[in-house]
């Protein structure tokens, strides 16, 4: 027995109005609409939540310094003016205190991440013994206060004779966010499976070449992702820049140092200016971002 | 053979993280219980007589203190080999000391850090002889030679740069003088000579100084600990810390909850939405409490808002000593905004991992969403709950730079911040009782860790028990 | 001569050992199959010959030269992996380059010899693509192109078909063993799929418990299975086994199951003999019974359970005592669930398996298992 389907253009169907539906259905209808709406009406206020005090320390970042010292404050930098970011970015130790926070998180990518490579292939592709204790060991030394070792490191450094210095702050973040970056290349190079690596090596690769021509740029993105977050996390860090320097300061150190006596449209300025280096740098590394500190949980 | 070297490779790999995690990590703490508990150079007992081995002690003096110089004495000793001749200097100082009685005895000059004190033009060989050379430099022309106890006038101050000498080391800067005195057979003669084997007399030492080295007696000692404790800000810092962990802390999950779940709910704009929740993570707590003080402050934009609308004709004065309260929700306020979205990331992806399925079953099986909150989702988010609740509660108990940007760590303080003022130089200048703080922090995370780990424990236990 | 030969291998991982003192012999330019369940060892035993595990004792030889312990790049070895392992970061045309890019070849001879598999394996169109463009098929075949590009004399391949939906893989079966003759390399193909092994290798080496149980040509692997396992694993369906009373009657044994009775071919008398009063295991293939609907002196009368008419054959379940086999008749034979039907045994159908070894009973045993 065997039935021919019937291949014919089939009518354009009606257009269903919700009020013709059954009671039932349109309660349906009407609470799933309801609860899209409700989701995004949720996650619009958080998101108004979380930018509205950006766009207000930045509106005072962009206006003139009488503005700033106005009340009641305006809602927009109208007019927009440069002035107070001027001032701010000229006053005694800025520039100086920027550029050293940006060589201390350089030179914290670079050691963190030069340290952190061979470490995080390390656990992702061999099974050794103490691999495990390794990894506790390193989840453990993740939540130390870092209160704890600013202290001593600070009389360390004075007492070998590198204190003060930008390079000693950058030893010092390196090893807070070694651990962070360690977990993190980690799961990203067992992320690359394995077979590419066996398939390299049979296609003529000895393990140095197989890591460098497969593995690594597969790796790339994801060791980036963290090496930018490396240098973001260095520019934020605020007690142990502000215990380890008093000539050299970094900028949260010198902006921290110099609350007391500064006036508003230095501090404003300054917590925008030291905002906006986060936000572009997350702009690259947001989706880096679930990945990593998803992983630094297991 | 070949086993041999692939078992190394991985111990190689981890080597320089190790090493530095020791160095940096290991190494530290070990040093900050040291400087908490035992008791190091921060005393310096004054002596009733100069260079006398057995003296009497006649006080102590704290590190940092001021003392007036009173008197100098000069001792010469010969050193070992007798090439070179040492001049002693004792002062005797009076200070007070920590009890608030002032005290007199003799110290080592190195002991007292002396300012002021100006460097003299006169000095003596003590060397057995020294060369005179026309440069400061070891490869310069030779001038004439000084015999030892040659008195010489120092024209002349120089120092030389780092630089590599013949012989391919680096020789570190030297200071060079350039003197002129009478050689043994009476002619005069000028030129310049290391500043080592010269003796130099100090043309005056100012009458002001500060103690700056003590003997420690390195013995275990519970002082620092105490002077912690006894501290009134002390009780006050911890109720504050703790106060805040636990405003801050609910509120935080409660919204990392939400904010995971509307990122994992497929509404337009995920993406777009993705970035915005990710923003706080950049941001350091130094910022965000300076965006918050924009808000709280007296001519801040809350009471913008509230005198535009009509609410109030005068601006509140929300961060005073006064209003404590609000100086605490400005404070939880700023934290909320900019922590949440640490636990978030964990949240969302203790989300992911639950497969899809489950949840389709419960929505099959008649679960609201309210119910499947309870009973799936919450549940399979345990673990992650956890290690996020952990993290979070560790790293609120440093919390620093947001509280010295809105109130300035004065009418609100917390533990975090009296470490560091008892760091500051300009403040205590007492880094053990600092320490103390320190390791008084991380007592308390461990002690929260490990009460965290337990309780879900026991609570596994008992639900295995049925 | 590419041929490969395995001595004595043993591979262990802690206290599992995954591979047992085996040996093979692979002729030059001959299809091995390794087949077997997961967990036999079959592809740790590829991998040994790879260089992707060393043996912990054991020779491995290529050609005449002792591989043992050098690593993969100096074995001069193809393989194609199971998951296919190719690199997303790289297009078609580099991706199979890439052996030969690493044997440092002129640019013109890459470009000839990838053109040159890639028309083999019918993507020529698909050399500027990323894999991530491509359906598993395509890649499959990037993979197998890739292999076959570096000429070298012996190709590895591990369940390359293994993640193919059913169509695919039947197409891909046939068209791979149509290439691979024509590419004269020495082969290794490891699949848990029996069909696959019987319709492509030359020789079937069976494996179970990182042991080779049978080593011989499909058909022999087939009609002469080694043992019990092999016999059961081989064959859709597989071998029907039953239970048999061995009883001497005048000299001659003959074997009961139930109150029938099975007379063997007189080659199996001494053996039987030497079993008498025993049970005895009795395998027969589904397509190896006579079928009757009508009795017959030495037919077995047994009922009809479930009758699944596969288009080329019907197949019946059927109760005998205990036992529950599978007859396989003509489509057109006229049967229906709880009838009875007679089933004729032929006696050099039947293959004899001891009960205590598992072991298939053959006069000749040793022609059996490794076959040099």
């Amino acid at each position: 027995m065997t039935t021919t389907p019937t291949t014919q253009t089939a009518a354009p169907l009606p257009r269903v109005r919700v009020r013709d539906l059954p009671v039932e259905q349109q309660r349906a209808i009407r609470a799933r609409q309801l609860r899209r709406a409700g989701t995004y009406a949720v996650a619009i206020a958080v998101a108004l939540w979380i930018l509205l005090p950006i766009w207000l320390i930045g509106t005072l970042a962009f206006s003139a310094p009488a503005d700033v010292r106005a009340y009641p404050k305006q809602a927009a930098p109208i007019p927009f003016s440069t002035e107070t970011m001027e001032f701010f970015l000229n006053a005694e130790g800025v520039l100086p205190a920027t550029r050293n926070s940006i060589v201390v998180a350089g030179l914290t990518l670079l050691l963190s991440t030069a340290i952190s490579a061979p470490a995080g292939y390390a656990i992702a592709r061999y099974f050794f013994r103490g691999r495990d204790a390794y990894r506790l060991s390193i989840l453990a030394v993740r939540a130390f206060p870092i209160v704890i070792l600013a202290v001593p490191l600070a009389v360390t450094f004075r007492t070998v004779g590198i204190y003060d210095e930008v390079y000693s702050v950058a030893l010092m973040h390196t090893a807070l966010t070694l651990p962070t970056t360690i977990l993190v290349v980690s799961s990203v190079f067992a992320s690359v499976p394995r077979e590419l690596e066996e398939a390299a090596k049979v296609f003529g690769c000895n393990a140095v070449e197989a890591f460098w021509r497969v593995v690594l740029p597969l790796a790339l993105p994801g060791v980036a992702a963290s090496a930018i977050f490396t240098f973001v996390m260095s520019w934020n860090e605020v007690f142990a820049a502000v215990v380890l320097t008093l000539e050299n300061r970094t900028l949260p150190a010198l902006i921290l140092y110099n609350l007391d006596k500064s006036g508003d449209p230095f501090k404003f300025a300054g917590g925008f200016f030291m905002l906006v280096p986060s936000l572009i740098f997350i702009f690259f590394v947001r989706r880096y971002l679930f990945n990593m500190w998803g992983q630094i949980t297991k | 053979m070949k086993f041999r070297n692939m078992n190394w490779a991985p111990y190689l790999l981890l080597l320089p993280s190790f090493v530095y995690l020791i160095l940096f990590f290991g190494w530290p703490m070990v040093q900050a219980l040291g400087l908490a508990f035992r008791r190091d150079s921060q005393i310096l007992p004054l002596r009733a007589e100069p260079a006398v081995e057995e003296a009497a002690v006649t006080g102590e003096l704290e590190r940092g203190t001021t003392v007036e110089v009173l008197d100098v004495e000069v001792f010469e000793t010969q050193r070992a080999g007798g090439l070179l001749t040492d001049r002693v200097f004792w002062l005797e100082v009076s200070g007070t000391d920590p009890e608030g009685e002032t005290i007199t005895g003799w110290v080592l000059r190195g002991q007292v850090f002396v300012a002021d004190a100006s460097r003299s033009n006169e000095g003596a060989v003590r060397a057995n002889s020294v060369t005179l050379r026309a440069e400061p430099a070891q490869s310069a022309e030779a001038v004439a030679e000084l015999p030892r106890g040659t008195e010489v006038d120092i024209l002349e101050w120089g120092k030389t740069e780092n630089r590599i000498a013949a012989d391919g080391l680096l020789q570190k800067p030297q200071n060079w003088l350039l003197v002129s005195g009478e050689t043994a057979e009476g002619e005069a003669v000028e030129g310049w000579v290391e500043r080592a084997p010269i003796f130099v007399e100090d043309a005056t030492i100012s009458a002001t100084g500060r103690v700056q080295a003590g003997e420690g007696s390195k013995e275990w000692t519970l002082d620092y600990v105490k002077r912690m404790v006894r501290d009134a800000k002390f009780s006050q810092s911890l109720r504050t810390t703790v106060i805040l962990i636990l405003l801050i802390l609910p509120v935080q999950f409660v919204l990392a909850i939400i904010m995971a779940l509307v990122l994992q709910s497929q509404i337009k704009f995920s993406s777009l939405f993705l970035y915005i929740y990710a923003i706080p993570l950049g941001i350091s707590d130094l910022a965000a409490g300076l965006v918050w003080y924009t808000i709280f402050t007296q001519s801040g934009y809350l009471n913008s808002l509230l005198q535009s609308l009509g609410l109030i004709d005068r601006p509140f004065i929300f961060i005073s000593s006064a209003n404590k309260e609000w100086i605490i929700l400005a404070i939880v306020l700023a934290e909320i905004w900019r922590a949440t979205s640490i636990v978030m990331v964990i949240v969302v992806s203790g989300l992911q991992a639950i497969p899809r399925d489950y949840l389709e079953a419960g929505e099959l099986f008649g679960a609201s969403l309210w119910q499947r909150l309870r009973h799936i989702i919450l549940p399979l988010l345990k673990p992650s709950l956890q290690v996020a609740l952990i993290l979070r509660t560790i790293l609120a108990f440093q919390v620093f730079a947001v509280v010295v940007a809105i109130s300035g760590g004065d009418v609100i303080t917390v533990l975090a911040n009296e470490a560091y003022r008892w760091y500051d130089i300009g403040a205590y200048n007492n880094k053990n009782v600092a320490a103390a703080y320190s390791g008084f922090i991380m007592l308390l995370s461990l002690g929260v860790a490990v009460f965290y780990l337990r309780a879900v424990r026991t609570q596994e236990e008992r639900e295995a028990a049925g | 001569m590419a041929e490969i030969r395995i001595e004595n291998a043993v591979k262990t991982f802690g206290k599992v050992v995954a591979v047992n003192q085996v040996s093979l012999t692979v002729h030059d330019q001959e299809f091995v199959v390794l087949l077997g369940p997961s967990g036999c060892g079959k592809t740790t035993l590829l991998r040994t010959v790879a260089g992707l595990g060393m043996v912990d004792s054991g020779r491995i030889m290529i050609g005449d030269r002792d591989v043992t312990y050098l690593p993969p790049k100096d074995r001069n070895i193809s393989m194609v992996f199971q998951g296919y392992a190719i690199f997303p970061h790289m297009n078609v045309f580099d991706n199979i380059a890439f052996g030969l890019k690493m044997k440092r070849a002129p640019k013109e001879e890459i470009a000839r010899r990838v053109r040159e598999a890639a028309e083999l394996l019918h993507i020529e169109e698909f050399l500027e693509r990323f894999p991530s463009q491509l359906s598993g098929g395509q890649r499959q075949r990037v993979a197998v192109a890739r292999a076959i590009a570096v000429h070298s004399g012996v190709l590895l391949m591990d369940e390359p078909l293994s993640n193919l939906d059913a169509l695919l893989r039947l197409r891909m079966r046939a068209e791979l063993k149509r290439l691979l003759n024509e590419i004269k390399a020495t082969t290794i193909y490891v699949t848990h799929d029996q069909i696959e092994a019987l319709s492509m290798g030359d020789r079937i080496a069976v494996m179970r418990n990182g042991e080779i149980l049978q080593f011989d040509t499909p058909t022999r692997v087939y009609d002469v299975p080694a043992d019990r396992f092999v016999a059961g694993f081989i064959g859709t369906p597989p071998m029907n086994f039953l239970e048999g009373q061995i009883r001497r009657e005048n000299g001659t044994p003959c074997v009961m199951i139930g109150d029938f009775a099975l007379a063997p071919i007189p080659e199996m008398h001494e053996e039987l003999l030497k079993r008498d009063g025993r049970s005895i295991i009795v395998g027969i293939r589904a397509e190896n019974m006579e079928t009757l609907s009508e009795p017959a002196p030495d037919a077995l009368r047994v009922q009809v359970l479930v009758v699944e008419p596969l288009g080329s054959q019907n197949l019946l379940t059927i109760q005998i005592g205990e036992d529950v086999i599978k007859a396989s008749t003509h489509p057109d034979f006229p049967v229906a669930p709880n009838q009875d039907v007679w089933i004729r045994f032929p006696g050099d159908k039947i293959r004899w398996i001891d009960r205590e070894t598992g072991r298939t009973i053959v006069p000749d045993l040793e022609k059996l298992v490794s076959a040099p």
